[in-house]
């Protein structure tokens, strides 16, 4: 379904929040060929009797009519009406236009929707030298009106009215206008591709004429669109710009946006006519090619069948084309002048060994001793107490190793008695040792070991 | 192939018609040694390449004469294409492998197809895998995609013929046969015909396999072997290059040549009987 875009009846809009709207609505369309039919009789109703709505049996009878003609099933005709009408309204292709709710039956109007939906389908508006031109030459009245307008432009209802109105309702139809029948052009292309195909198809040789006239038919039309678009692009371009420099002179912002808009549209519709020669161009030399290559040198079709034959017994008759394969020149290197700024590698000249140097280092063993001492001389009653005193003064990690020493200082120094049961006593936390008496006044004594 | 004096008085022709009076102007074109090279590469040139094919049609009298000087000809058959046929051995050439030789005949049935004229001669990577395997019948392909085992397990093999497919197409594309578009579609080119010349003439395909072999067109048997190519396909100029210095072990006695570095050790001279 095609949606409108239209850049300039609606300012521009970002997309992300127009899909995410029309997402959060959930939009949705299911249309089955009698509802299609049904709506297109509507539409070719109010179009040949100028009516503006329907009333419900009017409705009525459209539909028994299209029913009539689609599925001639007597049955249940008034329900299938009601239901297709509550579907067409459901999905805002009809909609009530009276207001009278309940005081009287409706009165019903296609809506925007279905109208360009029906439209789509009926309309045969491709873009010919004549529509083109006839467009192209009220465009250029209608701006040239909107020129004077701008010109004489005071306040700001006038740029409203003669400016801005003008070109978002008058300008922008016509160049829409344009814009549609190029798309039914592009439509068009695409199904002489596919007659051009399927002509070959069927008459392979005989058909060499008719392509050949088709190709010069839509060659010469797009060439006589591409030079009008070329020319009357141009001067509707020249009087945009007008536009323009008057309403940026009176500062009009808004006329001048509305002025940007429509000039982007008119580059847009002149680009098309480029591209689209361009595109038929190439399709042109290569269905051309084709022909002369293919199809005249062909004319029995052989070709096809003996190179088929030729690939399906390529494996038990093999043969290799030859191509010519130099290798690629080879060019030597640019040489990169060295740079020494690495640091060099050199042995060192002096001697790695030092001389060893005598150091002044405490003796533990002198140190123990004097702690004992002290101890001793403290009045220290057993060899628990001593150690207890002397390794608290030590770091924790040589306690261990300080009791010991601590024992044979003791027993150097001192008289020492034990008692039968030789008993152990905690020093600390995680260090047990044998008690010794220290017999008193032997502090200090003489005994040497 | 045309007799020589035939073909002398045509370019004689032809260098009064084009817009370069002597070979030194076609030599001195910004456009020659971009087409000289692709040309020497195996290049397919056609009307879709523009500027080069117009260069070429103005050029073709005085490079038919050049490129003969190195053993080979420059052919533009009536189909709109130019390639160059080494007929001796100054220029190297090579045949082409089977994958591409199928792929490049049924891109060629595809070329021909009226239905391929819809989209303007674009076709779909996977219609022509399928179109090929269609007319081989699928299990003739997947052997000849992998004529050296003996027993094939059906993924590895399908696979096998995918890749050598891509790879078939990627080489074709190089020799201006087909474009590789985006969104894997393909544009068939002219130089496809090629494919087609031996059933191209009225009479029978073996006479027209032996008029293209005594010209040099085409060989009997298989071409290049796909182990070769992979070779090949995997080291560019400069790693062949690397390569060949990797194998050559250089005597001493040339080696202290390069003593004096720098000084000029003979390059450019020709190479002598022997070694020719």
């Amino acid at each position: 379904m095609a949606m409108p875009i239209d850049g300039v009846t609606e300012p521009t809009k970002d997309p992300r929040i127009v899909l995410s709207a029309l997402a959060q609505s959930r939009p949705a369309l299911d249309l089955s060929t009698l509802d299609l039919c049904f709506l297109a009789a509507l539409y070719l109703r109010a179009d040949g009797a100028a009516l503006t709505s329907f009333d419900e049996e009017k409705l009525g009878e459209v539909f028994d009519s299209v029913c009539a003609l689609l599925e001639p099933r007597p049955e249940s005709l008034r329900r299938r009406a009601t239901n297709t009408i509550q579907r067409l309204r459901d999905q805002k292709m009809l909609a009530r236009v009276d207001g009278a709710g309940l005081l009287r039956a409706g009165e019903f109007a296609l809506t925007r929707l279905a109208a360009s939906i029906v439209d789509s389908f009926l309309q045969d508006e491709s873009l010919t030298r004549e529509n083109l031109t006839l467009l192209t030459r009220t465009l250029r009245v209608s701006l040239g009106e909107v020129l004077g307008c701008a010109k004489r432009a005071e306040s700001a209802a006038d740029w409203h009215d003669g400016v801005e109105g003008p070109l978002r309702v008058t300008v922008a139809d016509l160049v829409s206008g344009i814009e549609r029948r190029q798309r039914s052009l592009d439509l068009e292309q695409q199904e002489f591709q596919t007659q051009i195909a399927k002509l070959l198809q069927a008459d392979w040789f005989g058909a060499v004429d008719r392509c050949l006239e088709l190709l010069e038919s839509t060659s010469r039309t797009l060439a006589e669109l591409n030079e009008i678009l070329l020319r009357d692009a141009h001067e509707l371009s020249s009087v945009l710009q007008d536009i323009q420099e008057v309403a940026v002179g009176k500062s009009a912002a808004c006329a001048e946006t509305s002025v940007q808009r429509v000039m982007e549209q008119v580059d847009r519709i002149s680009a098309w006519g480029a591209a689209r020669q361009r595109a038929w161009s190439e399709y042109y030399q290569y269905v051309h090619r084709y022909l002369c290559d293919v199809v005249r040198l062909d004319p029995s079709r052989a070709l096809i069948e003996r190179l088929r034959e030729q690939l399906s017994l390529h494996t038990t008759r093999p043969f290799a084309l030859a191509v010519a394969a130099a290798p690629a020149p080879r060019l030597l290197r640019e040489i990169e002048p060295f740079k020494d700024d690495k640091p060099k590698v050199s042995r060192p000249r002096a001697e790695r060994e030092q001389p060893p140097v005598a150091h002044d280092a405490p003796d533990p063993h002198a140190i123990v001793e004097e702690r004992v001492r002290v101890a001793l001389a403290a009045g220290s009653a057993g060899l628990c107490e001593v150690t207890q005193r002397v390794n608290a003064e030590t770091p924790s990690e040589e306690q261990f190793v300080t009791a010991g020493r601590v024992a044979q200082t003791v027993a150097r120094l001192a008289r020492t008695t034990q008692d039968r049961d030789r008993p152990w006593r905690i020093v600390q936390e995680g260090l047990v040792i044998e008690e010794w008496n220290i017999a008193s006044g032997a502090h200090g004594g003489a005994r040497r070991d | 192939m045309a007799e020589p004096d035939v073909t002398d008085a045509l370019s004689e022709d032809r260098r009064g018609d084009t817009r370069f009076l002597a070979l030194g102007d076609v030599v001195a074109d910004e456009l020659f040694p971009d087409i000289d090279l692709a040309l020497r590469r195996g290049r397919h040139v056609d009307r879709e390449d523009g500027l080069w094919y117009s260069f070429l049609i103005d050029a073709q009298g005085h490079l038919e004469a050049l490129y003969r000087r190195y053993g080979c000809e420059l052919i533009h058959p009536s189909d709109g294409y130019f390639y160059l046929l080494p007929t001796g051995d100054k220029l190297g050439r090579r045949h082409l492998s089977v994958p591409e030789m199928l792929v490049g005949q049924a891109l060629t049935l595809l070329y021909l197809d009226p239905t391929t004229l819809q989209q303007g001669g674009v076709v779909k990577r996977s219609d022509a895998l399928s179109h090929l395997a269609a007319v081989m019948g699928s299990e003739a392909l997947t052997r000849a995609f992998n004529p050296k085992r003996k027993r094939l397990d059906e993924r590895v093999a399908q696979e096998t013929v995918r890749a050598k497919f891509a790879d078939a197409l990627r080489r074709l594309s190089a020799l201006g046969f087909v474009d590789l578009l985006e969104a894997d579609s393909l544009r068939l080119r002219p130089g496809l015909l090629r494919f087609a010349e031996p059933v191209r003439g009225r009479g029978s395909p073996a006479e027209a396999l032996e008029q293209l072999v005594a010209r040099g067109e085409l060989v009997l048997g298989d071409g290049e072997s796909d182990e070769a190519e992979d070779d090949a396909s995997t080291l560019d100029a400069d790693e062949n290059a690397v390569e060949e210095h990797a194998v050559v072990e250089l005597p001493a006695d040339l080696l202290s040549e390069f003593d004096d570095f720098g000084e000029p050790a003979g390059f450019g001279e020709p190479p002598s009987e022997d070694e020719a």
